[in-house]
């Protein structure tokens, strides 16, 4: 008897569930499905995956036997994890819109079911993924000339004991002159074993403002894909905060597009991360459109056998001439197994532009730490202070101050307990 | 309150300091002086508690414990304190907020309350006329941008701020134009008393015409080769190193 275990065939099981949870009669589904099996689960030969093993761990954990997994959920009614914030809350209970768990206090927001999307070919595999077994396309708008009041918190809730393969999706339309912080985070029980395979969009009408801020930490048994696409018209603003803590393997797919000249777009990402975390960010700053600027800041503080991955595109297109696009991602390695790929890729084929890309990863400056102790400061304060002064500087830009001392706190304690 | 005795310390497999003797008593200056690679910064670097420098042999005795076994941060908070020759950049920690975590610090090694803001402040007020700084420099990051003059002031505030039994200025002359060196050298007299004790690393006389050592030493090859008063550091400046080189090779 070999003790071996036969190689799961995921691609074989993605399509009997397929067929199970009655999608083989939805074209758009279909067509969805037929792109991803052309392309299959990206492997370590694939370009954008390789220092990723998302598959093999997929191999390990995806539970795909559990179809209704919302049945007999009961998740708290608040579904806060920042204090004393007021928000608008669209609520996906373990991948399921939900409802119930919903709640609008700005009339200027609108929700409803929505049109599914065409399959495109050169989407991210696991975007095709989601767009064959999603349960529904979750539209939001906020007319023209609007200033919500409270920002929209868009909540992962998971809480199931058996394993939760999610694929929520949403687009939110955001009108011309309209403002809007957009808040999203995955919650729920630390031992709720999930794959959230998130895909959506922003489309941020001319001159509106968006602040947009993730916040990932945890729970540590967490998969997730996060494809995520901000289109930006002209003159439009947009702010993307993502913070990584926590999770087992997070994969964020961050892509801007600027399709508008006098776009003004900041991109910030920290990354704190210990144990197995691996947390990998793949952005992008596509520049259609003249005129436009765009800065994009990434830091990250690994620990123990953590792995963070960097891969940061800039696309300035043959029209987009005097565009301004920056990047910067600065690495610090604290455990003696823990790792950094970092990878800028800019194409440019504009000739009147100006951009600059560079990335570090080191350890932390020992003659910066020896100045703080020879004035009296012990060695942990010392290294906590220089942690959070790294890390700070991605937080300083957040215009919602709740959120922002919220993200302090959490940084803070992130700092103390865990490095 | 310092007594060093044969020191021999080096980096890696070079060995710098080849047996430095030297007593240092409450209320008194000394100035180090000595050609480039003789060892000065080295010295000061290990009284400081620099990590990268290996002790082989000696002891060093402060105010009767074993200064060699202590942590930098001990050494702070005993009293230690070295103006660094290059202080160091750190983007995004205030010099208030630094400092307010290392006062803290010391005092409660002292057993002293911590201090609270409104005390802090005001503290803080006192001991920036004294090198003439001003709070605009302090609220931003830690020597970030400054110039040479604003990071040896700041050096000099820290020193006023902490209040050391022992201070080491490691070329704190260095990089300073004639205005920025008076100021610094009158921030350092202000702190002169007869409680505790200055060693001054330097390689020009200019600095020694501002703060009166009582006395000077010549550093050679790691060794201390001279002893003298303040005319010993004139002599130097006239005739330079090269009769002390002679007179030892004579001997």
């Amino acid at each position: 008897m070999s003790t071996l275990t036969e190689k799961r065939n995921l691609t074989e099981e993605i399509q009997t569930a397929f067929i199970e949870r009655g999608f083989e009669h939805d074209s758009n589904r279909n067509q969805a499905l037929e792109l991803f099996l052309a392309k299959g689960f990206p492997g370590p030969k694939s370009e954008e995956y390789k220092f990723t093993p998302i598959t093999r761990l997929l191999e390990k954990a995806l539970d795909l036997n559990n179809v209704r997994a919302t049945e007999n959920i009961a998740a708290p009614v608040s579904l806060s994890i920042v204090n004393e914030l007021k928000c608008n809350v669209v609520a996906f209970v373990n991948g399921q819109f939900s409802k119930d768990h919903s709640v609008l206090l700005d009339e200027e927001i609108r929700i409803q079911s929505g049109a599914a999307d065409n399959a495109k070919n050169e989407s991210d595999p696991f975007d095709l993924l989601n767009q064959a077994f999603t349960n529904e396309v979750i539209e939001i708008s906020i007319g023209s000339k609007k200033s919500v009041r409270y920002p929209l918190a868009i909540i992962y809730y998971f809480d199931s004991p058996k394993f939760v393969f999610a694929n929520p999706r949403w687009r939110c339309k955001v009108g011309s002159q309209s403002s809007l912080t957009v808040l999203e985070y995955v919650h729920g029980p630390a031992s709720s074993p999930y794959f959230n395979n998130k895909q959506s969009s922003i489309e941020a009408g001319e001159n509106s403002q968006i602040e947009y801020i993730t916040i990932q930490n945890g729970p540590a048994t967490g998969i997730e894909v996060n494809n995520t696409v901000v289109h930006l018209s002209a003159s439009a603003q947009a702010s993307c905060f993502t913070f990584t803590f926590d999770g087992q393997l997070i994969r964020n797919n961050l892509t801007l597009t600027i399709d508008g000249q006098g776009v003004d777009a900041h991109l910030y990402g920290l990354y704190l991360l210990s144990k197995n975390t691996l947390a990998d960010n793949h952005t992008v700053a596509d520049h259609r459109k003249p005129n436009s600027f765009s800065n994009e800041l990434y830091k990250g503080v690994m620990d123990g056998n953590s792995k963070g991955v960097f891969n940061g595109k800039i696309y300035v297109r043959p029209q987009a001439q005097k565009t301004n696009a920056f990047q910067s991602n600065r690495n610090i390695l604290l455990g003696s197994t823990s790792t950094v790929n970092t990878k800028p890729q800019l194409e440019i084929w504009a000739d009147d532009v100006k951009c600059s890309h560079g990335c570090t990863a080191g350890q932390l400056d020992e003659e910066a730490l020896f100045y703080l102790r020879s004035r009296g400061i012990s060695k942990e304060m010392a290294r906590g202070m220089m942690l959070y002064a790294f890390a700070g500087e991605t937080i300083v830009s957040i215009k919602n101050e709740t959120i922002k001392s919220f993200m302090d706190g959490l940084i803070s304690e992130k700092l103390n307990k865990t490095f | 309150m310092l007594t060093i005795k044969n020191l021999q310390a080096g980096i890696g497999d070079k060995q710098i300091l080849t047996g430095i003797n030297l007593e240092v008593k409450a209320g008194e200056v000394h100035a180090i002086m000595g050609p480039n690679g003789s060892g000065k910064s080295t010295l000061a670097s290990v009284l400081a508690g620099r990590e990268e420098y290996e002790v082989t042999g000696g002891q060093v005795d402060y105010l009767g414990k074993n200064l060699l076994e202590m942590d930098p941060e001990v050494r702070a908070r005993e009293g230690v304190f070295m103006a660094f020759q290059y202080p160091v950049e750190i983007p995004g920690v205030s010099t208030i907020n630094f400092m307010k975590t290392a006062l803290n610090q010391i005092r409660e090694h002292r057993g002293l309350p911590t201090l609270d803001a409104v005390s802090f402040l005001q503290l803080m007020k006192e001991k920036m006329k004294l090198v003439e700084i001003d709070q605009s420099l302090l609220n931003r990051s830690l020597n970030e941008g400054f110039s040479g003059g604003e990071k040896k002031r700041n050096e000099i505030f820290q020193m006023a701020m902490l209040e050391p039994r022992l201070a080491i200025l490691d070329e704190t002359d260095s990089g300073l134009d004639i205005d920025a060196l008076r100021i610094v050298a009158n921030g350092v007299n202000k702190l002169r008393s007869k409680n505790n004790a200055i060693v001054l690393v330097t390689h020009y006389q200019r600095l020694l015409e501002h703060i009166v050592p009582d006395f000077v030493h010549v550093l050679y090859k790691g060794k201390i080769v001279k002893s003298g008063t303040k005319e010993l550091a004139l002599e130097l400046e006239a005739k330079g190193y090269d009769w002390i080189k002679n007179e030892l090779a004579l001997a």
